[in-house]
């Protein structure tokens, strides 16, 4: 057996080299150096001195208010979205999985938010929906007779409307899994339930929900890494704030490098927020490592 | 009477299943039409409150948007778009192709790195390569930029058309060869021609994410390398400048019609690529 993958290498490296290489250039080695100058006192706005301090970096991460504080809000906000994405994302497909008239188009139109640039998205709502004074939201609020809160200038607003243009965005991508993923499933089990008389909640909750168990682990890893790492959304509405309310690792990671300077120590807490994801997705897999490993 | 009672019933449910969808629909669009609504509107009638439903349309604002270097932030857009997804797609087709048919050493272990490279915070490679590119001048150039974006769309590609060409029977390969091609002819004269609808499908999900993407450019475009995502923000108005409402709107509808246009001609396909991401 062995000789023969020898030989299937060399072979197979013309197909495969290019992009390991390239992966190499682009993802791998920018992360050796960011573990490595996490480990080095290296500020901009000083001298171009460096300076080896070992874990330093770590221990005054682990001592900074400010950065646990990120830590607790990326949390706060990927708990929140995630949740939101997958309740509603689910919901909708349920609706939605049967054939209808229009079906096409309506799932069509349903994926819109998904498709548009995050940064557009994110300027949209906060200018023309959630503007205090003329935005859409708190017109819609003063004419049920509710005053709108500046939304998203002020805690815990900010973090709110945050979330809500999160949920927005992405619980279309739930909703087109789940909803692949429940036109996908056998009849027969469903029907034999539905004889058995089992009302709809409870076949959805006792045969449909483990019948795609494995789908919807993923789908959760999936969101939970992409919410985890979300900028581009918080950065454009709040810029991280009211006073680091909203300031997710990945703000803190970028105002810590370029707007402060320091850049070893940056890269420390961006290790972090590396080995702490990698954590959760493992936690997660374990489970379901024994069915997938067949399939690598 | 029992059955009359049911049926009703469930008229009753179809309608608040219908209902339910059209308000769904309303949601999820009425960001959009409401700022293309804005963009053709003059700045008296942006900030009237309760909104004006009827007005007079105007070009102004595009005029001025098309005038202040859109197309500078254009250009730089669709050739970093463009050339990063040739690129990716070119290194990404013949991995997945090497990765299906291949028993190799290691297969399982290379599919990992390249699913944690897709779900790894961007973050963690964004700022080592800006030092990395300031080193090599390669900040502010769209060579530099485009080269970069090879990363949010090479492991995509890698797993989905892995996924697609496992669906290909290896008879046909096996047929082939007996007819004594090559291991590359089989590649490109026999199994690429059947996988060319899964090269459509990622060729534009690759496409969308590369235009929309924001945090590689903001921290490596520099000044002369600006995608559209960065110059979006130029109209926020800073700490003394105002918002300029009618720029604003007018340049997130130039910059999102092209994707939404397309994503809206293809969208069949497009629901498959996001779906079978997950598929496998």
């Amino acid at each position: 057996m062995r000789p023969r993958q020898k030989i299937e290498w060399g072979k197979a490296v013309i197909y495969i080299g290019p992009s390991l290489i390239v992966l190499f250039i682009i993802a791998v080695y920018p992360m050796l150096y960011a573990i490595r100058s996490g480990f080095w006192s290296w500020h901009l706005h000083r001298s171009a001195t460096r300076a080896f301090v070992g874990f330093e970096n770590y221990i005054k991460l682990f001592l900074d208010q400010r950065f646990l504080k990120s830590v607790g809000i990326t949390f706060l906000l990927t708990s929140f979205s995630v949740s939101g994405t997958m309740g509603l994302g689910f919901l909708l497909a349920l609706l939605l999985h049967k054939p209808f008239r229009g079906k096409n188009i309506t799932l069509g139109l349903l994926t819109v938010p998904m498709i548009m640039a995050p940064v557009v998205s994110a300027l949209m709502w906060k200018v023309f929906l959630f503007e205090p004074d003329v935005g859409l939201v708190n017109w819609f609020l003063s004419l049920v007779g509710i005053k709108g809160p500046s939304w998203v200038s002020t805690s815990p607003w900010a973090s709110i409307s945050v979330v809500i243009v999160n949920i927005w965005f992405m619980t279309p991508f739930v909703m087109l899994i789940m909803e692949a993923a429940l036109s996908g499933l056998p009849k027969e089990p469903i029907e034999a339930a539905k004889l058995d008389g089992a009302g709809y909640w409870k076949r959805v909750l006792y045969i449909i929900i483990p019948m795609l168990k494995g789908k919807i682990l993923f789908t959760l890893i999936f969101r939970i890494t992409v919410d985890y790492r979300m900028f581009d959304i918080v950065y454009t509405m709040t810029r991280g704030g009211p006073a680091f309310d909203t300031q997710v690792l990945s703000i803190w990671v970028y105002n810590v490098a370029l707007r402060t300077f320091q850049v070893g120590y940056a890269n420390a807490g961006a290790v972090v927020m590396m080995i702490v994801i990698g954590i959760i997705c493992f936690l997660i897999l374990v489970p379901t490592t024994g069915k997938r490993s067949e399939k690598l | 009477m029992n059955k009359a009672r049911q049926s009703t019933k469930l008229k009753m449910l179809q309608i608040l299943r219908v209902a339910t969808i059209i308000f769904a629909v309303f949601l999820a669009l009425f960001p959009l039409i409401w700022v293309l609504l804005a963009s053709f509107k003059s700045e008296g009638d942006l900030m009237r409150i309760p909104p004006v439903v009827l007005f007079r349309p105007t070009l102004k604002n595009y005029a001025v948007v098309f005038r202040e270097g859109f197309f500078f932030y254009f250009r730089n857009s669709l050739v970093v778009t463009f050339s990063s997804v040739t690129l990716s797609i070119m290194l990404g087709v013949p991995s997945a192709f090497g990765l299906s048919r291949f028993s190799i050493q290691g297969k399982r272990g290379i599919m990992l790195f390249v699913l944690s490279v897709r779900f790894m915070p961007y973050i963690v490679f964004a700022l080592p390569l800006f030092f990395i590119m300031v080193k090599l001048g390669l900040v502010g150039t769209r060579g530099g930029l485009l080269f970069v974006y090879i990363i949010i769309n090479l492991p995509i590609i890698i797993w989905l058309m892995r996924a697609f060409f496992d669906g290909i029977s290896q008879d046909i390969d096996e047929a082939a060869a007996i007819d004594g091609a090559s291991q590359f002819r089989i590649f490109w004269q026999v199994v690429l021609p059947c996988a060319l609808p899964g090269v459509a499908t990622i060729t534009i999900l690759s496409l969308i994410f590369a235009w929309n993407e924001y945090l590689f450019a903001l921290i490596l475009s520099g000044r002369y390398a600006q995608t559209l995502t960065v110059g979006l923000t130029r109209f926020l108005g800073g700490m003394e400048t105002a918002v300029r409402w009618g720029l604003l709107s007018a340049w997130s509808i130039a910059v999102i019609a092209p994707v939404v246009i397309m994503a809206l001609l293809v969208n069949k396909h497009l629901r498959k690529g996001f779906t079978s991401e997950i598929a496998q």
